[in-house]
């Protein structure tokens, strides 16, 4: 499975908590400008595999490459700034910023400057406003610009969310659960925007909702019990029957 | 409303505030104007601690420490190395900066109930350091200083006229305010807002949330200590008692009255506080009773003290 070429490459990566093994011996590659969804029951390991490949965790073993670059063990800070960015299963936002300075934030963190332009720029009107605003028009969130973050709808601080997690300039953006809790129409429409996004980002996907993973992954890692049990595309894993058995039980693939 | 039109708001009560004490200092008896000269001062304390607690969300139960480091630079620069006024108040400036470095180096990285435990352990040992270092602070019988003329190119000022005294203490609150406001409104000021927002998601947008809070703290660190200067100033005197618990809870008293993480906000606090102690402590020993039940009282009201719940209502 590991080999050259790969934007994100994770090698053996075990995460143990005690005794619980989250996960055990995950490798997987992901390539530029693949959507890989990720996907297992609940407590198959699939967040705490982002927790490890975002720094939150230091995996108990194995190795993380960056396009060649070990990353195993460094702060979230850093790997944040290496450019991968997320978002979580229960939404992390500012909830008394508007959504214009939320987006500012994560430009703000990557602007290259010296320490004493911290203390003289001034937000409004410097460039980092300009390109949020951008990123902010992109979502589709632009007439809420201004309003502050805690006032929006869930769907829409999902959507928030997924701009924050832009506007850190990720090379790859793992998005956990982006539909989760949502209306089925904020869900569609936020389908359509991982769908434009993964045009210029590679993306990792964990989602339950079958039918988004066939709508917008190039291809899939299954999950369980902190194990890969499958992954490839649709075709490969489909027929694949551990995949049946563990997973999706003994009704039919796709309804 | 928004955080920007909420900033704007608290500028223009800081403004109304700031003008009203420049006019004060000419009109006032003089037992009235020492009382406002000490509100000045708190309020400093106040608005560096609020800094810390208002604005990173760490609530420090060390400032003491700052405090007391303040007043001990201005007293000992003052009596060892006869230094004049100015140079000995940036001498407590220093002080409060050199040893908030250190203290926050230890402390910020501690997650919350820790981060409280740590400063107030802190704020015990360094209070009886001072209460046993005899020779350098005086003990609890504290250091008394004369204090020299107040030089300013020209003139030189005598800071015993009261009105002198007055406008020096209001001059360092306007300077501390702009420093602070400038700050505050700054990158580096949204960066705080965001760590009090949500932390784990500063860390995850790239910021490194640690490095920070010890920004945060250092500044609150360092203008605590030119309130601690200040108070020494005006009382021209500092005991061991500066270093006492005492002086790590008013602060945050201050700042929940007034409203946490507005940066003026806290001055309401002060005032209030500072006019409890003189007026109601006249006719009833147990004043602190009430007070207690008064700081209850608006924090049911608003979570967010007075300014918090006069900006919510516009």
């Amino acid at each position: 499975m590991v080999g050259e070429g790969y934007l994100l490459e994770l090698c053996k990566v075990s995460k143990r908590f005690g005794g619980l093994s989250a996960l055990e011996g995950v490798s997987m590659g992901v390539r530029r400008g693949e959507v890989r969804g990720i996907i297992g029951p609940n407590g198959a390991g699939k967040t705490t595999l982002f927790n490890v490949i975002t720094g939150e965790l230091r995996p108990t073993s194995g190795k993380i490459l960056l396009e060649g670059e070990d990353i195993t063990g460094i702060p979230p800070y850093s790997i944040c700034r290496k450019g991968i960015g997320r978002t979580f299963q229960l939404t992390l936002i500012f909830p008394e910023m508007t959504v214009l300075d939320c987006v500012w934030a994560g430009l703000n963190a990557r602007s290259k400057r010296v320490w004493w332009r911290l203390l003289w720029g001034s937000p409004p009107e410097d460039q980092a406003t300009r390109n949020a605003m951008e990123i902010i028009r992109q979502v589709g969130l632009e007439e809420r610009a201004h309003e502050l973050a805690s006032n929006l709808s869930y769907g829409d601080q999902k959507v928030l969310e997924i701009a924050m997690a832009l506007s850190t300039g990720p090379r790859i953006l793992l998005l956990d659960e982006p539909t989760q809790g949502v209306g089925p129409q904020e869900a569609t429409s936020i389908v359509q925007l991982i769908k434009k996004l993964s045009a210029h980002t590679t993306i990792i996907l964990i989602e339950h909702d079958m039918n988004m993973i066939l709508e917008v992954c190039d291809s899939v890692t299954v999950l369980n019990f902190g194990s890969v049990i499958a992954q490839g595309t649709w075709a490969e894993i489909s027929g694949n029957q551990e995949v049946q058995r563990i997973y999706l039980g003994e009704r039919s693939w796709i309804s | 409303m928004s955080w920007m039109n909420k900033t704007r708001l608290d500028k223009s009560y800081s403004l109304g505030f700031l003008a009203v004490l420049l006019v004060l200092g000419l009109v006032l008896p003089s037992g009235a104007r020492s009382l406002v000269v000490q509100v000045m001062v708190l309020c400093v304390f106040a608005m560096a601690y609020d800094i810390c607690l208002g604005f990173t969300d760490q609530c420090s139960l060390g400032h003491s420490v700052f405090f007391g480091a303040g007043a001990y630079g201005v007293v000992l620069s003052l009596l060892w190395l006869k230094l004049g006024l100015i140079p000995a108040l940036l001498a407590g400036l220093l002080a409060g900066l050199l040893l908030s470095v250190p203290l926050g180096i230890v402390s910020v990285r501690l997650s919350e109930a820790y981060f409280v435990i740590v400063t107030a352990i802190i704020s015990a040992i360094f209070h009886l350091l001072a209460m046993d270092m005899t020779w350098l602070t005086g003990g609890d019988d504290g250091l008394s200083v004369s204090l020299p003329k107040l030089s300013l190119g020209m003139v030189d000022l005598s800071v015993y006229d009261p009105h002198t005294n007055y406008y020096l203490v209001f001059v360092s609150l306007l300077l501390s305010y702009l420093v602070l406001r400038r700050i505050l409104d700054a990158p580096l000021g949204k960066v705080f807002v965001c760590i009090r927002e949500n932390e784990k998601r500063a860390l995850f947008l790239g910021y490194n949330v640690e490095w920070y809070k010890l920004a945060a703290f250092v500044i609150s660190g360092t203008f605590s200590g030119l309130a601690g200067g200040l108070y020494a100033v005006t009382l021209r005197y500092a005991s061991a008692d500066y270093f006492s618990f005492y002086w790590s809870i008013l602060p945050i008293v201050w700042c929940l009255i007034g409203g946490l993480g507005t940066l003026s906000g806290c001055w309401i606090g002060v005032l209030l506080m500072c006019l409890f102690q003189y007026y109601v402590s006249a006719w009833f020993t147990h004043y602190l009773l009430i007070f207690g039940v008064l700081i209850l009282v608006v924090l049911r009201a608003s979570r967010r003290g007075i300014i918090g719940y006069l900006m919510a209502r516009g």
